[in-house]
């Protein structure tokens, strides 16, 4: 998935409790393709959430439709998972992963 | 045509609709709550509310993405219901039109309320590809059909009037 910076992963590791963190791989979040999902309200909810340009969030959807997916946003774990969250929020089917 | 959704200020818009509309629109929000407060496992809960991780080596943080998520997300999901409900009951007949005037915020409620419907409509009616509204005659679902194309074409002014 083209298009989509990302921060370079650190050597860092970082102790969370008793579970040591894996080094800071950036997450992405991407969105699927769905039989239901307006294209017009796809475009709409990308720019109401991430701030993107019509023509941005608009070469996203045409990616999600086309290509069956599409990287929306990447960042640390934690945006990773308020960005699914605020998309699962409006009926968008998003997962996350890390980018590797 | 009069447009169905209408910005008419900064934080107003006008929905109109005939008598038949708001009647099928009155019996929806009840299904969709009854589908959110349903704690049984549900091809439609499923859809609503999809995983975040997909990856098996993920499965605990899935779990706690469930747990820690699930519920505001359904309180989201009910609280857009209880706003379009509002509307629905505040709106009144003016020249043959049922009419509403409603917040930016009341708006948005309507849009993910419209979304979810139809979300959960084409999970109930198995829809794979993508719906280009054409129903046949003969089709056993015609009537769910006609209502996910309805509710779609509302959807579409509702976005166009948001985007304006």
């Amino acid at each position: 998935m083209g298009g989509m910076s990302t921060t370079a992963p650190t050597r860092e590791r970082i102790e969370q409790g008793d579970e040591v963190a894996e080094p800071d791989v950036p997450w992405v979040v991407i969105v699927w393709n769905d039989p239901i999902n307006l294209m017009s309200y796809v475009v709409f909810v990308l720019q109401k959430l991430f701030g993107y340009s019509r023509d941005k969030a608009t070469k996203l959807m045409l990616d999600v439709h086309q290509k069956g997916k599409a990287v929306v946003s990447s960042g640390p774990r934690e945006k990773a998972e308020f960005d699914v969250f605020r998309l699962h929020g409006h009926g968008l089917w998003a997962t996350m992963q890390k980018d590797r | 045509m009069p447009s169905v959704f209408k910005r008419v200020g900064k934080d107003r818009y006008r929905l109109r609709l005939s008598p038949e509309e708001v009647g099928v629109l009155r019996g929806l929000p009840d299904q969709l709550r009854s589908v959110l407060q349903d704690a049984e496992p549900d091809p439609v809960a499923d859809r609503l509310f999809p995983p975040a991780y997909r990856d098996p080596e993920d499965a605990e943080r899935q779990a706690e993405y469930r747990r820690l998520m699930q519920e505001d997300l359904v309180a989201e999901k009910v609280a857009n219901l209880d706003l379009v409900v509002g509307t629905l009951e505040r709106g009144e007949q003016r020249q043959r039109r049922w009419t509403v005037e409603v917040t930016e915020e009341e708006a948005v409620a309507w849009l993910g309320v419209l979304n979810d419907l139809r979300l959960a409509l084409g999970v109930r009616l198995e829809i794979t590809e993508d719906f280009d509204g054409i129903v046949m005659p003969d089709d056993p679902d015609a009537a769910a059909k006609h209502l996910l194309s309805y509710l779609g074409w509302l959807e579409e002014h509702l976005v166009a009037a948001l985007s304006s």
